[in-house]
């Protein structure tokens, strides 16, 4: 086991944190962006026999550079399945995933997210991308974790669309509703991590990450946010998962300002990829994973 | 808004005759004003759109059917061709927020859109009701959320079996597909390498299918692996040859997303001067998609196949 380190991004924080509520032996729904980077260090450390399914059809890819869309060419190296959406998202509809890592742009205290639009739906202030497989993998995934910036007013106490249902309108509303999955186990923002009570399935605060005062916590959240009793400091990330990613990843393309640094920048995009072939491979021959 | 139901008029079986078609001709002859017109994200048909943005006087307006979309649907939105989207998504992926789409949603700007949204899934599952000729599917999916509620056309049901909710979405019947493959013969069986989304089921609900592919090859070398048509010839009307067709975007195992390209654009497409600049020089500037390719130059075509061809080609694992 290596060792604990405070040289991270609040990003790479993020991504930790969620990569320690995947299991082995899992099969999950993984969009390609932060999640991304939480399915490879889940894979890399202590999940090695977990596998994620991407939306436009792939299962198991073992890739040795970064995926780039849900759509991506990357998702079908060393895949252990490639072809039809159907199939991935028919799996799920049939109860086949355990979970899956969703976002949004705003979320209620029942993990009710929005993704559609800010505003009135008939006339929005912002229009958002829509649904796309959040709200799928919501409805149906054995459980959701979902991971989203806290920016002080995006905890609302209704969403102005309810694109992807957490628990709706409290207990029992899911199976009323005739939903498959059993909803969110987690939300993990900037702030800290939060779970959702099994009785009220409101969320509450269970844990903080370094830095964070609670005091903000609580006027970055617009409903009287319950607080565990049990509230404990989020484990910090270790210097091998901060290693993993920062291979897969050295420019932060998901994790920082990679995006910027790439916009027309051939020579830089390519030399990415060229340096990503012998830094992975030696990470997957570390881990027997080729 | 009062739901119309839609009217089910499949095509019928194209004969297994010579369908290979410059990509000019093969809009001129079968995408017209007030089409509806399905594509999907994998892969991108930029061949294809861009040549519908060089015909825009003659077009007009399209309604757009899509599940997910990534910049292909933009273009079009943005270049004033697009009177109403649905969708499950349209946004940047990781090239980001798309302007594009929100200054016609917000602003109305080149023109008002409507749009008409559904989960991937939902959008999906419409496509493969039409694949097979059914009216529409039952989901597990936008149970309980808005979805339904903005959208009248989902309708709620207890399942006449088990009496337990589904969700049922409309067949979607597109005038005609536009859809980018790896490879196809000169008849229009179309193979595909890797992942290809929904491609299958959109090709078998439309009524005219236009497939542009990195290579045309032999009907021998179909047979040779029939498992790797996802789309046989009685569904194609138009075989379009296109190398490196889906430039900025991907083409599996032939060469890779060029992020550096798409980022820079997204950029342009803050603002509509920046879009309209630049679909003047990659779209409206270059005749067709050789000239495109000769703008953003082979040799770096070449690179991305290249980089895609060190971690994988069909077959093979590096």
């Amino acid at each position: 086991m290596s060792n604990y380190t405070r040289d991270y991004s609040m990003p790479e924080l993020m991504a930790v944190t969620a990569a320690r509520e995947i299991k082995d032996g899992e099969l999950a729904f993984i969009g390609v962006g932060m999640p991304l980077m939480a399915a490879t260090v889940a894979k890399f450390s202590h999940a090695p026999n977990f596998n994620m399914m991407v939306e436009y059809g792939a299962m198991g890819p073992a890739p040795l550079r970064l995926p780039m869309c849900v759509d991506c060419a990357v998702n079908n190296e060393r895949a252990y399945f490639a072809g039809s959406q159907r199939e991935v998202m028919g799996a799920q509809q049939a109860g086949f995933v355990d979970v899956a890592c969703i976002s949004g742009a705003q979320i209620d205290k029942y993990g009710n997210l929005n993704s559609t639009v800010i505003g009135d739906y008939h006339a929005p202030k912002v229009r958002l991308a829509g649904s796309g497989g959040a709200n799928d993998l919501a409805s149906s995934a054995g459980r959701t974790i979902i991971m989203l910036r806290q920016d002080g007013r995006n905890f609302v106490n209704k969403v102005d669309y309810l694109t992807s249902p957490g628990y709706l309108s409290g207990p029992g509303a899911r199976q009323k509703a005739g939903l498959v999955g059993n909803g969110p186990a987690a939300v993990i923002t900037t702030m800290g991590v939060y779970r959702f009570d099994a009785e009220t399935c409101e969320m509450y605060l269970e844990k903080i990450h370094p830095g964070i005062d609670l005091k903000d916590i609580k006027k970055a959240v617009q409903w009287d946010l319950a607080i565990s009793p049990h509230l404990t400091e989020t484990e910090l990330p270790t210097e091998e998962q901060i290693m993993i990613m920062r291979t897969l990843d050295p420019l932060a393309v998901y994790l920082g300002t990679g995006r910027q640094t790439l916009a027309g920048d051939f020579e830089a995009f390519m030399a990415m990829f060229e340096n990503s072939y012998h830094p992975m491979v030696k990470l997957m021959r570390s881990k027997g994973m080729i | 808004m009062q739901y119309q139901p839609m009217p089910i008029k499949k095509g019928r079986a194209k004969p297994p005759a010579y369908k290979i078609m410059t990509a000019k001709e093969a809009i001129e002859k079968y995408i017209h004003e007030n089409c509806y017109l399905g594509m999907t994200v994998s892969a991108a048909p930029a061949a294809l759109i861009w040549e519908m943005v060089r015909q825009r006087d003659r077009i007009k307006t399209v309604d757009l059917v899509i599940t997910s979309q990534i910049g292909m649907s933009s273009a079009l939105i943005g270049a004033g061709l697009v009177r109403k989207i649905e969708m499950g998504y349209n946004w940047g992926g990781i090239e980001g927020e798309d302007k594009v789409f929100r200054r016609a949603v917000e602003k109305g700007i080149p023109r008002p859109l409507e749009v008409e949204d559904y989960s991937n899934f939902g959008a999906a599952m419409r496509w493969a009701a039409a694949s097979m000729g059914l009216p529409f599917m039952p989901t597990k999916s936008q149970l309980g959320s808005e979805i339904p509620e903005y959208n009248p056309k989902i309708k709620v049901i207890n399942d006449p079996y088990n009496n337990e909710p589904v969700a049922l979405v409309p067949a979607s019947y597109p005038d005609v597909a536009v859809i980018h493959a790896s490879r196809a013969d000169e008849i229009g069986n179309v193979q595909c390498f890797g992942l290809y989304g929904n491609t299958d089921t959109l090709a078998r609900s439309a009524k005219h299918v236009i497939v542009s592919v990195e290579e045309i090859i032999t009907s021998a070398e179909i047979r040779r692996m029939p498992n790797l048509t996802t789309i046989p010839y009685y569904y194609v009307d138009a075989i379009v040859h296109a190398p490196f067709g889906a430039h900025w975007r991907e083409s599996n195992y032939y060469y890779h997303h060029d992020l550096a390209f798409g980022l820079d654009g997204y950029r342009q497409f803050a603002t509509k001067e920046g879009f309209d600049a630049w679909i003047e020089k990659y779209i409206l500037g270059t005749k067709d998609w050789d000239e495109y390719c000769k703008l953003v130059g082979y040799d770096r075509l070449y690179r991305l196949m290249q980089s895609e061809h060190k971690y994988q080609q069909f077959g093979e694992v590096r």
